[in-house]
């Protein structure tokens, strides 16, 4: 097992030198000229040498990858073009900010899809199952930016229950801070929640259906304990693995969120950067949310592993 | 044969929808940029169903023209995925070895970014464009097409009657497309369903961000980031956008439910 | 006359099927008397299962017990609420179901498993139902039980989860023990420890047993009294020492003239013609009657009751009767001095699991701990044998052997990665025409989305050997030689039946007029009567045309039946070949011993001599040092055995054992 975590663990290293190839590339090689791209359509020689000057951009290019790639490695950012100020703390500060929002919201949809999932799939074909289930088909089909605007316009504007941005802090008052942070939340977990209640609801219809749920009840064990010990536990095994895709999406569907209600998180903090063409910025911002998913995903490997006997305990047979 | 209700009805609200979208110069009551001061934010009447924006452009010709460009991101981008990933999930699963190992490798790569934010990556540094989003949107999905064909392809492949081509000699091109593609394709048409409205929403998205189409002309999701500031004043202007959206989502998402009816069973059958 | 631990009375069970309702089964009563084993004997679709799923009250959701009453030492089990039925469950009534590979909770530790009803209905504490469950695994026969009962079930051999299950059975001393084809999914040689297991099992604790299988041998030896279920509908009923010698249904009859036996090799088989009856339409009249050859007018239009035990109006009139047999007993081959068709020599294959990074190990022990030393199994290691024009050679093995690897690499489908392959004097990608396969499952075989006039059709184009209209007149000949008409062009395999699929295999094989065809498993798959059938055809084909065939299976007495020769194959290498006489006679190579005692032969009387083998996983991969089958070896006779490989003996002319011991 141990093995298997290391193994794991070059995959991803792997993995992300790669990623950032590809990203200062996306960023610094393809756009062309990105000096002129920066400065805007009306600048003049003089702008737009120095900005060549500052960025280093008439080196050749390997040398500027690995001139960022190696400050990375030691942990340095670079430099904000818009604020002139470190990356690295600002970073810090977002990133901290969007993971209370991605935690709460990531909980909530583990939380509520499964036992929904569940729910449903112990009651399939009843009238329960049939209205979850075209609830979660309307839910699949709202896209995040417009389930936020239909959240602001209803709660905000016109009961005016909540307020339309999403962020206080916590230092005003948890009220304060939690009526800011609902509707984001709220928005980001309707999405998703779907997509897990779904999984998780064929995931244990086939589980119960299988020949080992069968001879559990054929002991003349309860029902209630057949589902707990016998079913569940195989049948949330792909749960992980679709957890793990939604942390990607939820990841996607925080930079709209963050945009729409002015959340200050990495996401809109990316946005900006591109806005105003910060391009080391947009680099560190990208390969930090890459690198996120990726120790994401790689936790979830690592507990499939944990749950798989297969995996954890390996194929020793006993003679 | 008896059509499942979801597939006639999400087929016709589909079919609806894509008529207006091709025929919208024709139908519009109004040019999509036409400028009316005067007009701004009314609300909606005879003489504008959906009401004004900010520039007092008719709403309804905006999201008939915007209707266009929406679905050609969705269908487009689906095309492209299809054209790159089908062939790299058959080669895949057909060749095994050497070839597999390359491809699911890159695979991981390309999904080892979120899809947003390998949209905003690959759009973000150069002016928006509906092509190119769709292009960028087609690239994201290509893996989840790849993983799917190359599953298909593995299950065919070991079948025997795939082991009784190859015993004969066959060459790769007619055992792919004469045997493993005519039994492949229906869970890889289902799926493509499921890509069109994921694809639809992915570029509605990314307009929203401001990466896929250019000012003037828009798509949906950019009419919605539009009427934002607006939105307590004129709701009128981001919710008919929005609604039809999701309307042309369920819709595909139904034509995608009664497929996997009707192919289903089919596969079963053929399985004896 | 104590009461019956089981009786089920007029039973009928139907399931919803497309507009309306299949009756699975119809009409069904049984007894099992105190003490006794009941065998419930039919082929798949019989719904044999479907009647020990009722009495447990585990049936699917949606279907429906339509009439009859089950009862349980006199007790009304339909009639009692669920709470009361569940604390028979697992308690005094035990079902011990087919697949030991799906029937344990991959997620559980088996002791875990094996306690629950102990726990449950005799509210043992956990630490007294550990003990217990050594105890338990120590009955049924599993070394080192400690061990087992911690372990996962994928850390398991088949043969242990089966007794792991049967354990669980028994945990709490169940009065009726009932048993859905147990050993179905396993070797011959762990059926044969399964069934010693059950048999002493019975005798030690005197429980009763509900036995349902398809094998017709297995209830020869385990059940007291037989109950012959076709369709669904009982055909007769008895002791079963009556019923196996003087059977008085034809479907009976049938059946046992349908089985291949060692003992009477070589004379035709005889099949039931015909195919099961679609249960949602049955036919009116006997159900059996489309089928029958004793067939006369009133079994059209007659549905027939069971009178005494059997449910035929003729059986009185036509005891004594055997079903028709075809004439002719297969001519062997006579070994002409031709020169080998096919030559293999040396021949090995090894595989690599796993991918790029699997590859890679982490080892402390020497040099650098990383290592990059992919996992390998060595399927075929070292295998010479020919096969004469027109011979069939029959290869014998169980499961993960390398039989099936061994066929493959003889028509190209696997390259070897070692020794020579020649058919026809060339490789086998050069003589694709020559040599042709026929798999095993009839299901996976044939294109789905193809007619049959295009799946055989389709060699004929390929290798260009016809074009046009031509084409369709030699798929119409190759369709008559697999006895299939020409009606059957147009028609797509999911209209086809198992035996008709496997038939069009034949054909599409044939349509390259080859001299040599491997038979993976061709009819393993298929219900003993219509399998009788596929063989006739096979053993036809040969004497027709000539044709030799590589005859693969793991079930000997098939193999007895058709061979010429025989090759016996452990862990990837052949132990013993020669004529099939020969093989089938002392001297044996210890494990040919041990396959044959371990067939379950309708006929074999009680006291045959039973050679078991230890232990009962076929290890794979590693390399052997001294004689692979040393593990198992009943007659290992010392320190020889594990370090020198054994030498080839001669016992006859062209009879070769590998074994230490002298011949």
């Amino acid at each position: 097992m141990l093995i298997y975590a290391l193994k794991r663990l070059g995959y991803v290293a792997v993995i992300l030198a790669v990623m950032s190839v590809l990203i200062f590339w996306a960023t610094q090689v393809m756009p062309g000229d990105v000096a002129q791209m920066i400065v805007g359509q009306f600048a003049t020689d003089e702008q737009i040498r120095a900005v060549r000057a500052k960025l280093r951009l008439d080196d050749p290019i390997h040398v500027q990858y690995l001139r960022w790639a190696g400050a990375l490695l030691q942990g340095d950012l670079g430099l904000s073009l818009m604020m002139d100020r470190p990356i690295g703390p600002l970073i810090r500060e977002a990133i901290l900010r969007s993971a209370v929002l991605a935690g709460i919201s990531l909980v909530l949809v583990a939380g509520v899809g499964i036992w929904l999932g569940v729910f449903t799939a112990v009651r399939k074909d009843s009238k329960a199952d049939h209205a979850v289930s075209v609830g979660m088909y309307f839910f699949i089909s709202v896209p995040e930016f417009f389930w936020a605007i239909v959240m602001i316009l209803l709660f905000a504007g016109y009961l005016g229950w909540l307020p339309a941005t999403g962020y206080a802090p916590l230092s005003e008052g948890f009220w304060t801070w939690l009526k800011h942070i609902i509707l984001p939340v709220a928005t980001l977990v309707t999405g998703l929640v779907a997509h897990v209640a779904r999984l998780t609801r064929s995931s244990m219809i086939e589980t119960l259906q299988s020949q080992y749920v069968t001879a559990a009840r054929a002991k003349g064990l309860p029902e209630r304990i057949v589902i707990r010990r016998h079913a569940l536990r195989n049948a949330l095994v792909p749960t992980i693995t679709v957890l793990a895709i939604d942390v990607g999406l939820l990841m996607g569907g925080i930079v709209v969120v963050e945009t729409v209600f002015s959340y200050p998180g990495l996401g809109r903090m990316l946005i900006f950067a591109i806005e105003q063409k910060d391009i080391p910025m947009v680099q560190a911002g990208i390969l930090t949310i890459t690198a996120v998913y990726a120790l994401a995903n790689l936790a979830a490997d690592l507990a499939y592993a944990f749950f798989n006997p297969r995996i954890r305990y390996g194929n020793a047979v006993a003679r | 044969m008896r059509w499942p209700a979801s597939l006639v009805a999400g087929g016709s609200v589909f079919a609806l929808i894509a008529v207006a979208a091709a025929l919208g110069p024709a139908l519009a009551p109004y040019p999509y940029d036409g400028m009316d001061i005067m007009a701004r934010f009314l609300p909606p009447s005879a003489a504008h169903w959906f009401g004004t924006d900010e520039f007092g452009r008719d709403v309804l010709s905006r999201m008939l023209y915007g209707a266009r460009l929406s679905l050609l991101m969705g269908v487009g981008a689906t095309a492209v995925c299809l054209v790159i990933g089908v062939p790299l999930g058959l080669a895949a699963g057909y060749y095994r070895g050497g070839i597999d190992e390359t491809i699911m490798r890159a695979i991981d790569l390309l999904i080892s970014v979120p899809p947003i934010l390998m949209g905003i990556l690959i759009l973000s540094m150069t002016p928006p464009n509906p092509w190119k989003t769709a292009i960028a949107v087609g690239i994201i999905y290509v893996p989840i097409m790849v993983r799917l064909t190359r599953s298909v392809t593995l299950e065919i492949a070991s079948e025997e009657f795939v082991l009784a081509a190859r015993a004969r000699g066959e060459r790769p091109w007619y055992i792919l497309g004469a045997e493993i593609l005519p039994n492949a394709w229906p869970p890889i048409i289902v799926e493509s369903a499921l890509r069109v409205t994921f694809a639809i929403m992915l570029g509605a998205a990314l307009s929203f961000l401001g990466l896929g189409v250019h000012p003037p002309a828009s798509d949906w999701g950019l009419m919605i980031a539009e009427a934002r500031p607006f939105i307590v004043e004129a709701p009128w202007v981001a919710i008919a956008p929005g609604i039809v959206l999701c309307l042309t989502v369920i819709a595909v998402n139904l034509i995608g439910d009664g497929l996997r009816e009707v192919l289903d069973p089919r596969l079963k059958r053929g399985r004896g | 006359m104590s009461v019956p631990v089981l009786r089920v009375s007029n039973l009928s069970v139907a399931y919803p099927a497309g507009a309306g309702w299949l009756r699975a089964i119809e009409d069904v009563s049984f007894e099992v008397a105190e003490g006794r084993a009941l065998g419930v004997v039919g082929e798949s679709g019989s719904g044999k299962s479907t009647s020990a799923l009722a009495v447990l009250g585990l049936l699917a959701p949606e279907a429906r017990i339509e009439s009859g009453a089950a009862q349980f030492k006199g007790e009304s089990l339909f009639e009692l609420p669920e709470a009361a039925r569940r604390d028979l469950r697992g308690n005094r009534i035990s079902i011990v179901f087919q697949d030991p590979f799906t029937s344990l909770n991959p997620a559980l530790p088996v002791g875990r498993q094996i306690a629950e009803p102990l726990v449950w209905h005799k509210g043992m504490d956990a630490a007294a139902a550990a003990i217990e469950v050594e105890r338990l695994l120590a009955e049924v026969g599993i070394p080192r039980p400690r061990e087992v009962a911690l372990a996962y079930p994928h850390q398991l051999s088949g043969g242990m989860k089966q007794r792991a299950l049967i354990a669980t059975a028994l945990a709490c001393s169940p009065e009726l023990l009932i048993l859905d084809e147990p050993t179905t999914a396993l070797d011959v040689t762990i059926e044969a420890q399964i069934l010693d297991l059950l048999e002493s099992l019975r005798r030690s604790r005197g429980v009763s047993m509900l036995y349902i299988t398809h094998n017709l041998g297995v209830v020869a030896r385990i059940c007291d009294d037989v109950c012959v279920l076709y369709a669904g509908r009982v055909v007769e009923q008895g002791a079963t020492a009556a019923v196996l010698k003087a059977p008085r249904h034809p479907y009976t009859k049938g059946l046992l003239a349908s089985l291949p036996r060692v003992t009477e090799r070589k004379h035709r088989l005889a099949p039931i013609p015909g195919r099961f009856p679609d249960l949602s339409a049955p036919p009116p009249g006997c159900i059996f009657h489309p089928r029958c050859s004793f067939v006369l007018d009133r079994c059209r239009s007659e549905p027939q009751v069971l009178a005494d035990g059997v449910r035929c109006w003729r059986a009185a009139e036509l005891a004594g009767e055997r079903w028709r047999v075809e004439e002719g007993a297969i001519p062997a081959r006579v070994g002409k001095d031709e020169g080998a068709l096919v030559e293999v020599k040396d021949l090995a294959k090894t595989f690599q699991l796993g991918g790029l990074f699997d590859g890679f190990q982490v080892d402390f022990s020497r040099g650098f701990p990383l290592k990059f030393a992919p996992p390998s199994v060595r399927a075929v290691d070292g295998v010479s044998f020919s096969v004469s024009p027109g011979e069939v050679l029959g290869l014998v093995g169980e499961s993960g052997c390398g039989k099936s690897t061994l066929g493959r690499m003889l028509v190209g489908l696997i390259e070897p990665s070692a020794g020579k392959i020649r058919i026809a004097g060339g490789s086998p990608q050069s003589q694709r025409r020559a040599a042709q396969i026929i798999f095993q499952n009839p299901d996976s075989s044939l294109n789905p989305r193809k007619t049959v006039q295009s799946i055989v059709g389709r060699p004929l184009q390929l290798h260009d050997l016809a074009s046009g209209s031509k084409v369709r007149e030699r798929v119409v000949e190759l369709l008559e030689l697999v006895r299939l008409s020409a009606a059957y062009l147009g028609r797509y395999p999911h209209q086809l039946s198992g035996g008709e699929k496997q038939r069009v295999g034949i054909a599409r094989a044939l349509a390259t007029s080859p001299r040599f065809i491997v038979c993976d498993e061709a009819v393993s798959a298929l219900d003993v009567s219509v399998q009788a059938y596929v063989l006739n055809v096979l053993a036809d084909l040969r004497d027709r045309l000539n044709v030799a065939y590589l005859f693969i299976s793991h079930d000997l007495s098939v193999i007895a039946h058709i061979a010429d020769r025989i090759a016996v194959m452990y862990r990837g290498a052949i132990v013993e070949d020669g004529r099939t006489e020969d093989v089938l006679q002392p001297p044996w190579h210890p494990y040919t011993e041990a396959l044959l005692s371990a067939i379950p032969a309708v006929d074999r009387t009680p006291e045959s001599k039973r050679i078991r083998l230890r232990g009962d996983a076929v290890e794979r991969g590693e390399a052997v040092k001294g004689c692979r089958f040393q593990h198992r070896c009943p007659r290992k006779i010392g320190a020889i055995c594990e370090t020198d490989t054994p030498p080839v003996r001669e016992a006859a002319a062209g009879h070769r054992i590998a074994c230490h011991i002298e011949v």
